[in-house]
């Protein structure tokens, strides 16, 4: 492997005595640095690098038997991607060029991403494949954000090379592809690295925009280190004794600003698990926590859930989780019961419910948006179902046995942002009001790349950012009940119902505006996606067929299964514009089904 | 590798797979996994960590994407642990 991987020799003030005898010549970067603890009071990212590689801390990998394979300390880092920058350089790329760099958990991917801040260069992560089957749509995936960002330069590991290359092929403004070793081979270019300053972009945040044209978010070094603060010191309230543990991938913001960019800024040691070896075996996951005594770690409320359902009893006993202190809820919709469910379950590991944090955020605002208080568990709130759904209020439960909605409170803005609650109208609505958010403050995005038209859809006048969630402010609290019908929320995975219905329109069978994606909900929160398609198939076989491969797209494209439900033509409801709306759709589908879960309807407002 | 190795793999999945499966099909060698078992991410994830403990090998992300059928999932394990 390559030269980043240090095998350390270096001073170490503590030692730690979990590792087994065989794997002695590595060790992990310490809890505690030699370093006076900045948090985050730096104008740019590789102006916070330098200070942090004074110090002795850093980045560590553990592999899927929970052995460490690669540290990386903040220093050894610095050093890299120096040197990666000066080879960048050579390349001579104009400034600002972005640089494409599939994402996996990998000290290769934190060196480019910094060779590119040293090189003046706009990195942005790309995911990587996750699902079976996955290789033809993983690739036009790609090539959807190589276009998209018009990317100068490609790279990528020696597992996802040829996926690249694939993506690469034709591409007009791509003027080097490789891995990161061919890049190593490049000759130096012996320049000043100029510093960055505090206007300049800092990376691209692909969310989960369409396929075809996905949205790349323009985050500066000003809103970035704006948003590292916020959570570092509000949210958090770091300590130097503080050490994370992560399995979140690098290519998602909480993964990346949360786990990579905020431990770094603030000078403390990481543990990584792939997320692929978290997914297969999460006890991993806490193991390293117990381990290294693990403070900070976040997760999905999915990966909880992964947790509480996979881990077995006889597991418990060798953990100890009382070290952990902040338990970050993020991403999606948090649901009480999953909490509950997880303290239940690791209570007896050590496991305290005060570390619970549930926060909201989005890639657009970096990525945190408010915080509740650390340390404090969560809270909730029971709402009247019936004055829910008719006055779109929400109002807390007054008499016993009335049907109740529970919402998880996510506290307030980090310092500087501001949250409001707006109706279909824009009107800025009362407290308990449930109507769409809207954040402002300094980490809001520049915009999305090279797209004026998404941009407009999403900053309102006055810098607004709409959010596309749906929810309720509360004695000043963040309550989150939904999602417009634009995103639908499997297992963690935020999919949108465009790229559904696209995949389906593909199909010669369909034509443009007969097929409609939504999620419904079942009693315990499960989600499952419904494709409903207008159809002209009389042929059972022909229709099943047609089911079946749709299906199979479906599962292909975002690893998840579909019901597919064929109706004659012109059941989809549609609106005065002629466009289909999903929001009917749905409600269609449920009174065909018979379902009548009028109350995840009613959380939801209509489409975009 | 050897026949055998192969067909112990495909033994292992078949079972497994025709217990993971929500409906009543025979699993052949080119049963698709995605369009002919229902077989949700989750139960996946299983079935992955069983193979790899059954087996004692890692399956890297990367080849899964080339994954349709028993066969080549039988194969891909095959492959994998003759390059032990």
């Amino acid at each position: 492997m390559s030269s980043t991987i240090a095998k350390l020799n270096a001073p170490l003030t503590q030692a730690f005595d979990f590792q087994p005898s065989s794997e002695l010549e590595l060790t992990p970067t310490p809890t505690r640095n030699t370093l006076a603890q900045q948090l985050a009071e730096f104008d740019t990212l590789t102006n916070a690098l330098e200070y942090a590689a004074q110090g002795i801390t850093g980045y560590n990998f553990y592999n899927a038997k929970g052995h460490l394979h690669s540290v990386l300390p903040y220093k050894s880092l610095r050093n890299n991607a120096r040197s990666l920058a000066q080879r960048l350089a050579g390349l001579n790329l104009v400034r600002g060029s972005r640089v494409a760099i599939i994402a996996d958990t990998s000290p290769e991917f934190i060196e480019l991403f910094f060779a590119c801040r040293y090189a003046g260069l706009v990195p942005f992560a790309m995911p990587v494949p996750v699902n079976l089957g996955s290789h033809g749509i993983y690739v036009q995936q790609l090539r959807g954000m190589l276009e998209s960002s018009q990317a100068s330069i490609a790279l990528a590991n020696l597992d996802y090379i040829n996926f690249l290359e694939e993506a690469a092929e034709k591409s007009i403004n791509l003027q080097w592809v490789g891995t990161p070793a061919q890049l190593k081979k490049l000759p130096v270019k012996e320049v000043m690295l100029q510093p960055n300053t505090p206007d300049e972009v800092a990376y691209l945040q692909f969310t989960s925009g369409s396929t075809r044209m996905p949205r790349g978010v323009v985050i500066t070094e000003r809103a970035l280190m704006c948003n590292l603060q916020g959570i570092v010191r509000n949210g958090l309230e770091i300590k130097p004794d503080d050490r994370s543990a992560s399995w979140l991938p690098f290519y998602h913001d909480m993964g990346l600003v949360g786990l990579v960019l905020a431990p770094m800024v603030t000078q403390i040691s990481v543990d990584y698990l792939a997320t692929r070896d978290f997914a297969i075996r999460p006890l991993q996951w806490l193991r390293l926590i117990s381990r290294n005594r693990c403070t900070v770690a976040f997760s999905q409320p999915f990966g909880l859930k992964l947790c509480t359902m996979r881990v077995r009893e006889s597991d418990l006993k060798d953990l100890d989780l009382s070290c952990w202190r902040a338990a970050g809820i993020g991403a999606e919709m948090i649901r009480p019961e999953t909490l509950r469910n997880f303290a239940e379950k690791f209570s007896s590991a050590g496991f305290n419910d005060n570390a619970f944090l549930p926060c909201y955020g989005l890639a657009e605002s970096t990525l945190a948006v408010t915080f509740s208080k650390v340390g404090k568990g969560f809270h909730s709130i029971q709402v009247d179902s019936k004055v829910l759904i008719d006055k779109r209020m929400a109002t807390s439960l007054r008499a016993e046995g009335r049907k109740y909605n529970e919402f998880v409170n996510c506290g307030r803005p980090l310092p500087g942002h501001t949250v409001k609650i707006v109706d279909e109208n824009g009107q800025r609505l009362g407290e308990n009001m449930v109507g769409s958010v809207l954040v402002q403050g300094a980490s809001i995005m520049t915009g999305y790349y090279n797209n004026p038209e998404e941009t407009q859809k999403a900053l309102k006048p006055d810098n607004w950012l709409d959010t596309g969630d749906i929810g309720f402010l509360y004695e000043g609290d963040l309550y989150i009940t939904g999602r417009r019908t634009d995103v639908i929320i499997v297992n963690g995975r935020n999919i949108r119902a465009q790229d559904i219905e696209e995949l389906a329109e593909q199909q010669p069978e369909i034509r443009s505006r007969e097929a409609s994606a939504f999620g419904v909900n079942d009693a315990d929160g499960t989600t499952t996606i419904v494709l409903v398609i207008e159809c002209r198939l009389t042929s059972a076989a022909e229709r099943l067929s047609l089911i079946k491969r749709l299906q199979q797209l479906v599962y292909m494209a975002f690893g998840v299964n579909c019901v597919v439900e064929l109706v004659p033509p012109h059941t989809l409801p549609r609106t005065s514009s002629g466009k289909l709306s999903r929001f009917a759709a749905r409600q269609g589908y449920i009174q065909r089904m018979n379902l009548g879960e009028q109350l995840s309807a009613v959380a939801e407002s209509g489409d975009r | 590798m050897t026949d055998n190795d192969y067909e112990e793999i495909m033994q292992l999945l078949c079972d497994r797979l025709s217990s993971l499966a929500s409906s009543e099909v025979t699993i052949t060698s080119d049963t698709n996994i995605i369009s002919e078992l229902s077989i949700d991410s989750i139960k996946l994830l299983n079935l992955i960590m069983e193979i790899e403990d059954s087996f004692d090998i890692s399956i890297p992300i990367n080849a899964l994407a080339d994954v349709q059928t028993v066969h080549d999932l039988a194969n891909l394990v095959s492959r994998i642990k003759s390059d032990q």
